[in-house]
């Protein structure tokens, strides 16, 4: 038996790590583009933006294909188990708890960023439909000056929690505790287990 | 401060625009505030 925290392996295959660093990529791109005109700083952001928007899309879909034909949701799906450790944590309390691949924080923010990420996308998608690219052409007339200022509002509130997001992110990958994961994203290997007290290897 | 951004049609009626841009500096100071309790939670933790 040995310890979850030191018991090491493959913990992010390269495609795994690629989209994630992608994603972190088009995120930076595509809130800079959209928050720094905002902030004063002035120049010509909607190319950057559309276009980062469409990398991040693929991406995404990417992912998607890797969840349903390779992991399987089953890791990521919250349980009582993640509800035992949050309130032991809350208590002050640690141990007894199932080895997992992700912890109920992990998991927590997975699924805050991926609501955030899929609501921002989705209307980033129709938005596109708003300018001309060499692609296609502009057609606003498919929706109401009503409805589009729904879909301006679900982006915009969207791309204000994944600024938040991103910020706590940066401060919880790089604290001392958890570089063991941020190496495992850059470089594939790190612990197997983010919880649980001790697991035989298979 | 409100949360939406309205502007008037060319018939003058109240229509939806966006989200209010000068609300920007929420979700900064919300991770600055969970940031600085985590740290601070941390620390107690660490020290006892």
């Amino acid at each position: 038996m040995r310890s979850d925290q030191t018991q090491t392996g493959v913990r992010h295959r390269w495609p795994d790590r690629a989209f994630h660093w992608v994603m972190a990529a088009t995120v930076i791109v595509l809130t800079g583009s959209a928050f720094l005109p905002i902030l004063g700083i002035r120049f010509d952001w909607v190319p950057i933006h559309w276009i980062s928007g469409i990398v991040l899309v693929v991406a995404i879909l990417f992912h998607l294909v890797r969840v349903f034909a390779v992991h399987g949701f089953r890791e990521m799906i919250p349980g009582p188990e993640d509800i035992r450790e949050a309130a032991g944590d809350l208590a002050g309390r640690a141990g007894g708890l199932k080895p997992a691949k992700y912890d109920a924080y992990q998991k927590s923010y997975h699924w805050a960023s991926a609501i955030a990420v899929l609501a921002v996308t989705i209307t980033g998608v129709i938005m596109l439909l708003k300018i001309d690219t060499p692609f296609w052409r502009r057609d606003p007339s498919i929706m109401s000056d009503q409805d589009w200022g729904v879909v301006y509002v679900i982006h915009g509130l969207s791309s204000l929690a994944i600024l938040f997001l991103v910020i706590l992110h940066v401060y919880f990958s790089i604290l001392p505790e958890h570089r063991a994961m941020l190496r495992a994203m850059i470089a594939g290997r790190g612990p197997l287990f983010a919880r649980g007290n001790t697991h035989e290897q298979d | 401060m409100e949360l939406l951004r309205y502007t008037k049609d060319v018939f003058g009626q109240k229509m939806l625009v966006g989200v209010n841009w000068e609300l920007l500096w929420i979700p900064g100071a919300a991770a600055g505030l969970v940031i600085v309790v985590h740290f601070l939670l941390r620390a107690r933790r660490r020290a006892r």
